[in-house]
This record gives C-alpha cells, sequence and structure tokens, in this order.
C-alpha cells in the first residue's frame, strides 16, 4: 500500500529519550512533532517506512546511512546511536579514554585529537570538508549529505523539508457528479431569477439621475494651479482691517558674532564658565553656548532646529502683544541744561581753614555780621569765639553743659552772643567793640533785677530772667531744654524753641508766648528777615504767622517725614527751604505755592542744618552723612520766571564720629565762604 | 443638651433666651437684602471696561462653539493673537482675546468651512463603519477642501506687508524642505516636496534679481538676508543633514502654520516671478530635477523664459491688443513639454558662457539701485567649481546671486572640473589630491566672506588644510556693541584699500587672470604704503595749518605775547578737559540730587545697561587677551 502523497513520511519510532537528545529544540519543531504524535495510530507503519525510506536514499547521492545523522527528521529511525550513554554531560567521560559503551556493552574508545596543523590540512585537502559535523556525543565525523543540505536549507526558509512533497495538492472530489441520474433538488427557479428586481432599477435610476445631474462624478476635475497674481492692484486696493491695530510680530534677533561655526576665540567661553553656568539659576543661563569648528564639513546638524522652530510658532499665536514704547537716547540727554558750574563762581570749593580746639563734637556755630568773629558751641560744654581770618581763638566759656546752640545778635553794635545750654539760655557779652559799644552791651546785660519781680504775674512759670555771676551776662532759665535760638533782626528779639516757642526781648527783659496754637511740636523758628513774620516748623509742616496782625498766613506742607531745619532767603522773596531727617530739601516758592517747588534729593542720612547766603545766590545743607552740599539759588525779581537750581559742589572731608557726620553750617555774611561744624570737634572754612 | 440636672435649669432657661434673641437678632440682619458680589452689575446695565472689551479664551470657545483645536486653528490662519487687558479681570493665568477678534473669527466663513468638513469626516466613518468601502473612497475623494488666498490677502493688504512678515514663513518652509517625511507625525512627503520647490523657486529668483545681502554660517544654519522692495528679509536654512526630531513639539500646530507659510509663499513667489515676466509655477527640466539641481534647472527656466516674455512683450506691443491676447493664451495653454523644447531650443545644452550671457542681457535693462549692481558685479570674472563636500545648495544659490559662475562635481554640471578657465575651486577636505595649478583651492567660509565684505578677498588663510580666519556675523554693528573683532578690522582695511587703489586691478586682472594670488598680494603691499602714506600727509596737514595760522596772525598784528596766552589758553582747556571722569561723577551725582524719581529710575537703567554691555566687552577684551598670551610662548 502507497501512502498518499499528502502526508509526509512519519517515522516517530524514536523513543522518548532519544528525543531529548536533541538539539534543534525549537518551538516550531516542538509543535510539529505533537501533530506527529496525534497522527501516530493512523500511520504508522515501520515496514512501509524503510522502503520509503530506501527509495530516498536511492534518490539521493551517498548510499551510506549515517546512523548519527539524528538532525533530520528522516533518517532518524534508520540507527540507534552508537553510543548508549543517555542524556548525561558528557563531561563526566572528560578524563576517561573511553566515551561510552555499545549496545552491546562495549567501551567505546575515543578517538585520537588531530592536532590543529592536520585539521587545516585536511580541509584545505578535502573539498568536502566544509560538509562534516563533529559528533561529540559518539566522538565521530559525520559528513552531511547534499540531500540533508537541502534539507536544512528549505527547513530554514521555513517550508516543507522534503522537495517532492507538495503541501497544496489539487482537490480531488469523493462524490462524483456528472453521470448522476437524479437531482439533488427538485424546486423549481425562484421567481427572482427571471423578473428583473424593482429595487435594483430603482437604485440604477437613483444613480442615473445622479450622474445626470451631476451629484455623482467618476472622474476627478482637473487641478489648476491655485494661484494667481493676488496683489495685482497693490496701489488702489487698501482694505479696512477689523478695527484693532494689527501688531506685527518681533522679529526674531539676528545672530551676532558668537553664532557664528567659526567664532573668534574671545567668544569661546572656558570650561570653567561653562561649568559656572550650571551654578546659575536656569532663567540666567546663557541658551547658547558658542563652539567653534575648524572645518565647515564638520557642522553637525543643529539639535534644536524644530524645538525653536516650534517655540517660534507658539510665540506667535499664544503670546499676548502689546506695543512697548521703548526709547533709545543717549543718557546724557536726559540731564537738563543748566549753566554751568565755571560760569556760577564763585562758591565755596575747598577747604581752607580748620578751626581746633574743641574737644567734644561741635553742635553750633554762628558767624558775627562783621564777618569777622566766629562763635562754636560744642557738646564738650564750651563756647570759643574764633578769629575768622587767623583761625585763633579768642575766648572759651566753661559752661558745663552741652551747648546746644549759639547766635549772634544780628546788630553789629551788639556784640552779643545767644547761647543755649541744658535748659538755659544765656546771653554773654563777648567783649568786642569799642568801648561806647560795650557800655551799651553792659547796660543792656544789667538792668534784670526787675525783671525777675516783673516776671512773676504772667510768665513766671515758664521763664525766669537772673543775672548770671560768672559770665557777666544774663541767664534765662527755661521749664524745659532750648533747642535753637533765633534772633530778630533788629536785635532786640530772640525766638526760642523749647516744646513751645517763645519770644524774648532783650531791652524790656519781657518774655512772651507766642498766641497761636501750634499743631504738633515746634523743630525750628525764623523770624523774617524784612517783614514782621514768623515761620514756625512743625514736624510735617511750617507755618507762617504775621506777628502785627497776630494770624497765620500760610501754612506749606512739606511732605516729607520729618522736618530738622528751615532757612529763608534773605531778599525777602518768600523763599524758603526746608530741610529733613530723610535727606530731602525742599524749596518753597510762597508765591507759587504752598507745596515745594523743588524737592531734592541730596543726602543720604538727615539734613541737620540748611543755610542761604546773605548776599550770594548760595544756599548749602550739611548732614550726618558727612557731606555739605552747595547749590546756587537764583531768584530772580521778574515774578514770571521760577528760581533756578543749580547744585555746585559736595563739600567732603568731615569725619563721622558716633553716627554724626556736620553738625551745621553757616556762610559768611560777605564772602562765599563756608562754615561747617563737624562732630569730629572741628570747624572748617570752605574758600572759593 | 438634653441631659441636665435640675439645678442648673433656671440658668439653662436664661441661656436659652439670650441664644434666642441673638437668633432674632441674626434673623433680622439676615433679612436685609444679600451682600453684594464684588462686581455686581444690575440687571440691564451692559458690561464696562475690560470685561466689556475683553473675553477669556474658554469664554470664546464657548461663544464660538467650537473645539479647542478647531479654534487655535482659526487663530493661527488668521492671525488672531491674544491681547493684554489692563486690568485682567478673570485672572492672571488666563488668556484673554479681544472681544473683537473674536467676533472677527465669529465671521470668518472658514469656520462654517471647518464645520463641514466635520460633518463629512462624520459620514467617512459612518460608511467605514458599515464596511461601505467603496462609498468612503468615494467620499474621500470629492472631500470639501479650502483655500487660504482670501485669508492672505485680508492678513496683508498689500505686497510689502506680506514682504514684511515673511521672515518666519521662509524660516519654516526651509526647516521642512530639511525634514524627514515622518507618518507618525503625520508630515506627509508631499507637503516636504513642497516646500522644498518653494524653497528653490524663492531662491531662484533671489539669485536671478541678485537681491541677495547677505549670509551668515551659524551652528543653527545659514542665515541669508535679501533686500526686495525695500524689505529687508532674513532666513535661516538649516544645515543639510539629518534633522533631529525631538518628542515635545506638537507637528500639528507647526502644520497648520506651514500650511499658511507654504500658501503665502507660493502667492509672494507668484507675484515676484511675474514682476520679472515669468511664468509660475515653473516647470523644469525633469533630468535636472530628478539629479537633484532643481535650482540650476530652475535658473535655466528663469532666465530663459524672461527673455523669451521680453522678446514676446516688445513682439505685442508693436501688434493689436486682441492679438496679444491669443498669443498669450497659446503660450499658457502651451503643452509643458513643448515649452521646455523651445527652452532647450534658445539654451545651448551645459554652456555655462551662454547661460550667463543671458544672465547679463536680463538683467542689463532693468534698473537697478546701487547695491544691486555692487553685488552682481562681485563675483563677476570668476568660474568656481564646487567639489562634492562642500554644501552645494547653499553655495549654488550663493555664487549665481553675486554674479559668479559655478559648476559641481556630477551629472548635468555646466563644465567639469577639468575645465580649464576655472578660477578658484571651493574644496573642504583637509588635503588635496589633484591640484590645477591654474586654479585655486579655497575653504566654503571665503565665499561666505567675500559677501559679507563686498570684495574679492584674499585666498591667503582660506587655503586647503588650514583653519580660517573667524566668520563674523554681518548682523552685528560692531560700534554700537563697543568691540570689533580683529578680523573685522582687517576686512575693514582691505575694503578702505580696495575702494581706493585697488582701482585699476580688473584691467591688470583681465591681462594676467591666471595669477591673481600674487597681484592681490601685491595690492595688499600697495594697500599699507598707502595707508602709511595717508598717515605723513595727515601730519603735514596739520603743520601746514599751524605755519598759515600763525601767518595770519601776524598779518593781524597780534603781539606774540597775546598769541602765546592764547595758545596757553588752549592748553589750559586740554587740561582741564583732563580731569573729566571726576567732573563726570560730580555731574552724575548733582544730576541725581536735582531730578525727578522717575527720570533718576530711567537714567539709572540706562546706565546699568551700559554696564552691563561694558562688562561683555572687557571679558571679551579679557579673553582675547588670556588667548594671545596663551599664543605667544
Amino acid at each position: 500500500m502507497k501512502v498518499p502523497k499528502g502526508t509526509p513520511p512519519i517515522d516517530d519510532v524514536k523513543d522518548e529519550n532519544q528525543k531529548k537528545n536533541k538539539k534543534k529544540s525549537t518551538k516550531k519543531t516542538l509543535v510539529e512533532e505533537e501533530k506527529e504524535e496525534k497522527r501516530e495510530p493512523e500511520t504508522l507503519e515501520p515496514e512501509t517506512n524503510v522502503p520509503n525510506n530506501q527509495e530516498e536514499d536511492i534518490d539521493g547521492e551517498d548510499d551510506e546511512i549515517n546512523p548519527a545523522v539524528e538532525e533530520s527528521d528522516s533518517s532518524e529511525d534508520e540507527v540507534a546511536p552508537r553510543n548508549t550513554i543517555g542524556n548525561v554531560p558528557l563531561k563526566w567521560y572528560e578524563d576517561e579514554d573511553h566515551i561510552g559503551y555499545e549496545i552491546t556493552g562495549k567501551k567505546i574508545k575515543k578517538q585520537a585529537r588531530k592536532d590543529k596543523l592536520d585539521s587545516f590540512l585536511a580541509t584545505v585537502d578535502d573539498s568536502k570538508n566544509w560538509r562534516k559535523i563533529h559528533d561529540e556525543y559518539n566522538d565521530e565525523d559525520v559528513e552531511i549529505t547534499k540531500k540533508e543540505i537541502r534539507q536544512i536549507r528549505k527547513l530554514l526558509e521555513g517550508k516543507t523539508p522534503h522537495s517532492e512533497i507538495d503541501p497544496y495538492p489539487p482537490y480531488l472530489d469523493w462524490f462524483k457528479w456528472d453521470d448522476a441520474k437524479h437531482p439533488l433538488s427538485n424546486a423549481p427557479d425562484p421567481k427572482s431569477r427571471y423578473i428583473p428586481s424593482i429595487w435594483e432599477a430603482k437604485k440604477v435610476r437613483q444613480l442615473v439621475r445622479g450622474i445626470r445631474k451631476g451629484h455623482i462624478q467618476f472622474d476627478k476635475p482637473k487641478e489648476e494651479s491655485r494661484y494667481y497674481l493676488l496683489w495685482g492692484d497693490d496701489s488702489s486696493s487698501r482694505e479696512k482691517g477689523h478695527g484693532l491695530s494689527y501688531i506685527p510680530p518681533p522679529k526674531p534677533k539676528l545672530p551676532g558674532h558668537e553664532e557664528s561655526y567659526n567664532p573668534s576665540v574671545e567668544y569661546i567661553p572656558t570650561q570653567e564658565e561653562i561649568n559656572s553656568y550650571q551654578l546659575m539659576y536656569e532663567e540666567d543661563r546663557p541658551k547658547f553656548i558658542p563652539r567653534r569648528f575648524d572645518a565647515l564639513r564638520k557642522v553637525p546638524a543643529y539639535e534644536n532646529a524644530v524645538k525653536e522652530s516650534f517655540d517660534r510658532c507658539l510665540d506667535l499665536y499664544l503670546c499676548p502683544r502689546t506695543r512697548k514704547k521703548r526709547i533709545n537716547i543717549d543718557p546724557e540727554s536726559l540731564k537738563p541744561k543748566l549753566p554751568s558750574r565755571k560760569d556760577l563762581k564763585p562758591y565755596p570749593l575747598t577747604c581752607y581753614l580748620e578751626y581746633k580746639g574743641h574737644m567734644g563734637a561741635v553742635i553750633s556755630i554762628s558767624i558775627q555780621v562783621s564777618g569777622q568773629w566766629l562763635a562754636s558751641g560744642s557738646k564738650d560744654g564750651t563756647v570759643r569765639i574764633w578769629e575768622v581770618e587767623t583761625g585763633r581763638c579768642l575766648r572759651i566759656w566753661e559752661l558745663g553743659e552741652a551747648v546746644q546752640y549759639v547766635a549772634w545778635n544780628p546788630v553789629p553794635e551788639l556784640p552779643i552772643l545767644a547761647v543755649a545750654v541744658g535748659q538755659d539760655v544765656l546771653l554773654l557779652n563777648t567783649g568786642l567793640g569799642n568801648a561806647e559799644e560795650q557800655q551799651k552791651v553792659k547796660e543792656l546785660l544789667r538792668s534784670e533785677a526787675p525783671s525777675e519781680l516783673d516776671n512773676s504775674d504772667h510768665s513766671t512759670s515758664i521763664v525766669s530772667w537772673l543775672q548770671h555771676d560768672k559770665h557777666e551776662g544774663i541767664k534765662l532759665k527755661h521749664l524745659k531744654m532750648v533747642t535753637s535760638v533765633e534772633w530778630h533782626r533788629k536785635g532786640d528779639y530772640f525766638s526760642i524753641v523749647m516744646p513751645a516757642v517763645l519770644i524774648h526781648q532783650l531791652s524790656k527783659k519781657i518774655t512772651q508766648k507766642i498766641p497761636f496754637k501750634l499743631h504738633g511740636l515746634p523743630v525750628s523758628s525764623v523770624f523774617h528777615p524784612s517783614r514782621p513774620i514768623l515761620f514756625v516748623s512743625t514736624k510735617k509742616s511750617v507755618r507762617v504767622y504775621d506777628l502785627l496782625k497776630e494770624k497765620l498766613i500760610r501754612k506749606l506742607e512739606t511732605g516729607v517725614r520729618e522736618v530738622s531745619s528751615i532757612a529763608i532767603h534773605p531778599a525777602g522773596s518768600d523763599n524758603v527751604i526746608v530741610g529733613s531727617r530723610e535727606g530731602k530739601l525742599c524749596w518753597f516758592d510762597m508765591d507759587l505755592s504752598s507745596q515745594p517747588y523743588r524737592i531734592l534729593k541730596c543726602h543720604p542720612k538727615d539734613i541737620t542744618n540748611v543755610a542761604f547766603h546773605r548776599s550770594y545766590p548760595l544756599f548749602a545743607s550739611c548732614s550726618d552723612d558727612g557731606t555739605a552740599y552747595v547749590f546756587h539759588g537764583m531768584v530772580y525779581s521778574d515774578l514770571n520766571q521760577n528760581p533756578l537750581i543749580v547744585p555746585l559742589e559736595i563739600l567732603r572731608g568731615h569725619a563721622r564720629t558716633d553716627g554724626r557726620g556736620v553738625m551745621d553750617c553757616t556762610f559768611h555774611p560777605r564772602q562765599p565762604w563756608l562754615f561747617t561744624a563737624g562732630s569730629d570737634s572741628v570747624i572748617k572754612l570752605y574758600c572759593h | 443638651m438634653q441631659v441636665h440636672s435640675s439645678g442648673e435649669k433656671s440658668r439653662n432657661r436664661s441661656v436659652v433666651a439670650k441664644f434666642n434673641l441673638i437668633l432674632v437678632l441674626w434673623k433680622l440682619e439676615d433679612s436685609r437684602p444679600p451682600k453684594m458680589p464684588k462686581h455686581y452689575r444690575p440687571p440691564g446695565k451692559k458690561k464696562e471696561g475690560n470685561a466689556a472689551k475683553y473675553s477669556t479664551r474658554s469664554k470664546a470657545l464657548k461663544h464660538l462653539q467650537i473645539s479647542l483645536p478647531h479654534f487655535r486653528k482659526l487663530c493661527i490662519l488668521k492671525g488672531v493673537f491674544p491681547r493684554e487687558p489692563k486690568k485682567k479681570f478673570e485672572g492672571n493665568h488666563k488668556t484673554y482675546y479681544h472681544v473683537k477678534d473674536i467676533t472677527f473669527l465669529q465671521h470668518e466663513p472658514l469656520l462654517e468651512k471647518f464645520r463641514d468638513i466635520k460633518a463629512y469626516d462624520k459620514k467617512v466613518n459612518k460608511a467605514r463603519a458599515k464596511k461601505n468601502n467603496p462609498l468612503a473612497e468615494r467620499l474621500l475623494s470629492r472631500k470639501p477642501d479650502y483655500t487660504l488666498d482670501r485669508l492672505i490677502r485680508e492678513r496683508y493688504p498689500g505686497f510689502i506687508d506680506a514682504l514684511r512678515d515673511l521672515d518666519d514663513c521662509l524660516t519654516m518652509v526651509h526647516l521642512f524642505a530639511a525634514l524627514p517625511a515622518v507618518e507618525s507625525e503625520h508630515i506627509p512627503v508631499k507637503r516636504i516636496h513642497n516646500c522644498r520647490r518653494l524653497s528653490h523657486e524663492w531662491q531662484a529668483y533671489i539669485s536671478r534679481t541678485h537681491r541677495l545681502r547677505k549670509t551668515f554660517i551659524s551652528v543653527k544654519g545659514i542665515y541669508y538676508q535679501a533686500e526686495v522692495e525695500g524689505q529687508k528679509i532674513t532666513w535661516l536654512t538649516p544645515h543639510a543633514m539629518q534633522q533631529v526630531l525631538t518628542d515635545d513639539v506638537d507637528f500639528k500646530v507647526m502644520l497648520t502654520f506651514l500650511e499658511f507659510y507654504e500658501t503665502l509663499l507660493a502667492f509672494v513667489n507668484f507675484r515676484l516671478y511675474h514682476s520679472i515676466h515669468v511664468e509660475y509655477p515653473p516647470i523644469l527640466d525633469p533630468r535636472l530635477e530628478a539629479l537633484a539641481a532643481d535650482q540650476y534647472s530652475l535658473f535655466k527656466y528663469i532666465t530663459a523664459n524672461s527673455r523669451a516674455s521680453r522678446v514676446e512683450s516688445q513682439a505685442v506691443s508693436s501688434s493689436d491688443p486682441e492679438q496679444a491676447e491669443v498669443g498669450k493664451k497659446g503660450i499658457q495653454t502651451e503643452d509643458s513639454e513643448l515649452r521646455l523644447a523651445q527652452l532647450q531650443h534658445q539654451l545651448p545644452a551645459n554652456e555655462p558662457g551662454a547661460l550667463m550671457q543671458l544672465v547679463e542681457d536680463a538683467a542689463g535693462d532693468d534698473k537697478d539701485d546701487e547695491e544691486t549692481r555692487e553685488c552682481k558685479t562681485l563675483f563677476k570674472n570668476l568660474r568656481i567649481f564646487l567639489s562634492r563636500e562642500v554644501p552645494r545648495e547653499s553655495l549654488l544659490f550663493l555664487i549665481p546671486a553675486f554674479g559668479g559662475v559655478v559648476s559641481w562635481e556630477g551629472d548635468g554640471a555646466p563644465f567639469k572640473e577639468t575645465d580649464e578657465g576655472i578660477t578658484h575651486q571651493i574644496v573642504d577636505r583637509p588635503t588635496q589630491g589633484h591640484i590645477f595649478l591654474s586654479r585655486e583651492y579655497v575653504q566654503p567660509q571665503w565665499v561666505y566672506d567675500c559677501v559679507n565684505a563686498r570684495i574679492v578677498l584674499p585666498t591667503y588663510g582660506y587655503l586647503v588644510g588650514r583653519v580660517p580666519p573667524p566668520h563674523l556675523s554681518p548682523f552685528v554693528d560692531d560700534e554700537a556693541e563697543g568691540y570689533v573683532p580683529e578680523y573685522a578690522e582687517t576686512i575693514k582695511r582691505l575694503k578702505a584699500a580696495a575702494k581706493k587703489e585697488f582701482l585699476p586691478m580688473p584691467g591688470s586682472e583681465s591681462q594676467d587672470l591666471d595669477d591673481p594670488q600674487s597681484l592681490l598680494v601685491e595690492g595688499i603691499i600697495s594697500r599699507t604704503e598707502a595707508t602709511e602714506a595717508a598717515e605723513k600727509k595727515r601730519k603735514i596737514d596739520v603743520l601746514e595749518k599751524q605755519y598759515h595760522d600763525e601767518l595770519k596772525m601776524e598779518l593781524d598784528r597780534v603781539p606774540y605775547s597775546a598769541a602765546l596766552s592764547k595758545k596757553n589758553l588752549n592748553v589750559e582747556d586740554k587740561e582741564e578737559s583732563l580731569p573729566d571722569q571726576d567732573q563726570k561723577a560730580v555731574d552724575d551725582a548733582m544730576f541725581m540730587v536735582t531730578e525727578t524719581r522717575k527720570k533718576r529710575g530711567l537714567y539709572k537703567a540706562m546706565q546699568k545697561g551700559k554696564e552691563k554691555k561694558m562688562a561683555h566687552v572687557n571679558l571679551l577684551k579679557e579673553r582675547k587677551k588670556k588667548a594671545e598670551s596663551a599664543k605667544s610662548p
């Protein structure tokens, strides 16, 4: 009986043990084996297989059957493997001179090892050598036949291993239809076989209609160029937009030298600099690190090209756009056109003289009207009088307590010095001037006895006029600390500031309170240089009182935190400067408004004093930061013209001690000279 | 609170009474009208201010009834961008659009079109779901499409406006021309090819009309700047390499932009080609196209066609207008191949001399401005050959744009490497094998530097195997930056010299063209001599002037002492100018004193910017010094 062509010659005589020995164990083969096992009961006929195999062998070139060719499906069954040791590691036999036992129990000797040279020579000589495989299990060389190689190749290609076998044979029907007497069914043909379908007709009609009307088109419309002259009539049509201004996107930044593929050396950061970028915040880090390639061919593709393009796209449609004005001007053009400082000379420039002698910080200085004598009061409790031109100390008073304020009587015939010490105000006779003047002064300073009785009636509680015994003069005893003394221009009245403002009259030895309500603690008070007006500054504002009419004229809003000092323009043109503890200097033009005309932020620390020059258009401010500023402050008689303020010079030189700098400043009455008193116990004279 | 001891009861009652009282009070309080919300608008009153003018994005979406992707696409196509309201009434983190912009989008026909397309897609999907593939395919083949020309006209009413915004467009198109087609990102091959074509058309126009002004090889790619109708247009082309695609890029957005840009560039190209009487879209020599020498084929096309159309227009002007129209129609309907044949007939194949002749012909009667004329003649007498390894596309664009004749290694090139007339060969390799003595072997950077300097630079530094001199950006104003690199100064000197002493060069160059190197060297020598001579002359002039002044004084009988004092005054002036720094510091301090806070802030900010700039310049100088000191020992 012949095996049908469709079935492969199956030969699974091999027992389970042998199967395990198989080295080829891919999944595919495993599956095949399973299939084969299933068919076993049907087709297992070992006798029939043998002749089949013999037939194949006849076809093949090599008649010899190699028992060791286990890999091939067909020849597995022919001979059992010579070695019977089973599936044990060959390592066990490494040291033996045999590799196992034959079926009869004889030892199988190991073959002598060929040395490499011999085996190489053998390969050279033998053309069939590439087909030889060493079988370690049986310790012999096996030559694979050509047919087997063909099979292996087919297996590798995933085909049926045997070339003769057609996996898809034509189907042979088991039943013969041709000469059958009776049909299988005798039913008549259905109606639909010969009657035309209404639905189909409908469908056809629909399609025809569609085609006729052009709903259905079979060939695609011919593609025409979609482009034409879009901006043909450029000049005529300027279509209006939708009302909103179009803001064009800003153009991307053009590349600089550093982006070049071959930049100059100076654009390439060193390794340390690159490392230091790592320490920076991410947003500060430079986005692009220049690199250098010594030839164009070495430049690689830029890795961020797509990313950057995408970012640009995002910017274009996601970023809100606004128009921003960016001024591109020279910063120097911001500076106002001021007259050159050379043209504004003379003004104090350099330190010319130093008056040394005080042991503590010089708190207050005052210059006599003649400009010949300078008085100074210090923290060490002394008042000194200096000769201005020589720097000689003329006289010293030891008062024992820190001197708060010194002020010369503004009348040149009365060389009287008012000194504020603690709660007292002393009126001292300086002993200057000729005999006649001395007589007058002494008279003024002597008639104190009646006043003491006199002031019992209304102002005893505040002030008592006493004769000072030690230094011939008058002592006004107050209830509280006196901080400043200011003379009226006629030399008869003087105002003092303790937490209240008092006005004393020297000739009558009378003291009176000012008849106004003060809002807040007074800081300083000044008489107007020509009119009967009193300026009293509190911490926030300056109040201007008319002394004759006894009423408030003006309230100047400084807008600063704490006023420290005040000075009036000597020309009587209602210009006032106010210095503040935050370092701001306010210039008020009272004709203009009660707000400052100009605020100068010059000092980083408290302004201690401000001063006007009597005749020159100069004013100065001194501060705890150890500097004094000199300004040109021109006031024009023309009311339409605003005062001109030009900063002129910063005078440095005083050393700062105990957190205080320059304590006081005052101008020379005739010369453009400035005296400054420092906390370093030195008085300096700055000349032009 | 139900369990209470009896002792506490009375007290509890009073507590309860109090509680009730509080409750009543609270109720009384409650009966008052409820507290107003912060931004309460009474009914019937319209919105005012920012809330009326702006709307957030989510509100806009709701108003337009479209999805976010569609809104995004519309915004991109219409050029609508968010605007910043003075007060962000719904919070800082939201995007605000102007209400007018939103109504502008609302009336866009494209919005309706998008809806149609969406409905149509649903139809297709339905057919697919029912396995009705023929229907699906038929539907797909007739999918509704939209055009963007109206939008372009709307966004750019004038051609100039379009040119002004062309930078991003060109950069994007050139980038996509270099990208690979990625199916996963929906970048079809067709779009890439279209981008390539458009970019080549643009380059061909620029090159043919000599509009290119500056170029710069950067790490990011090659920058070009052209001047078209007075507009400076800068674009970036990536290096001809495999581009890197990153994940963090949303290609949908980019493709939407690209869609608009492609259309825009096509219309711009049309208009530009129209202005030089060349038909658009151009039909290219398929053989050259296949060889990827698109540009060259485009050049050929442009030059040939412009000439033909010019001749034609002349003919037309003589005949009556009707005939002209017929003729034009005839041209339009002409088969492309016929036209090509004609083109080939007009143009002796692969004859660069003839080509150049044609270019000259075409350009001769145009009214060019001076700069264009200068650009046109930069490489006039040079025949340049490109080796395999140099970036061919860029150089093929660049060299003809400046009037040079160029060829390359490969099929379809106008002349071969062995051509005797070649003056320069561009190579980019460490050593050169076979060397023709008649030509110079230079690195590609030479071409770019020449273009930027607008003179033919000496090739000495750019020879094969050398590290070329630094490549500088032409977009930087060195004076404004405050730092002039060394090589920029060298180029400046060469330029100045070329303008004066170098004038007779071209004549001599034509005489012995074989050895331009020696000539250039001569030129350099003569330049240095010239600069020295100029210096001398200046000194002599000064002396002479002094002498004349003295003479004049004598004539005016000014006493000698007065003159002296005058001189002294001059001297003093000089001395006074010396402590200028100190003076300036004082001035600054004074300025700070007198000015308002606003001005002070502005001034300070400016000073800060200045200082930053100075710091950068100082850093550069320091690095330079270091590099030099490292080199010298």
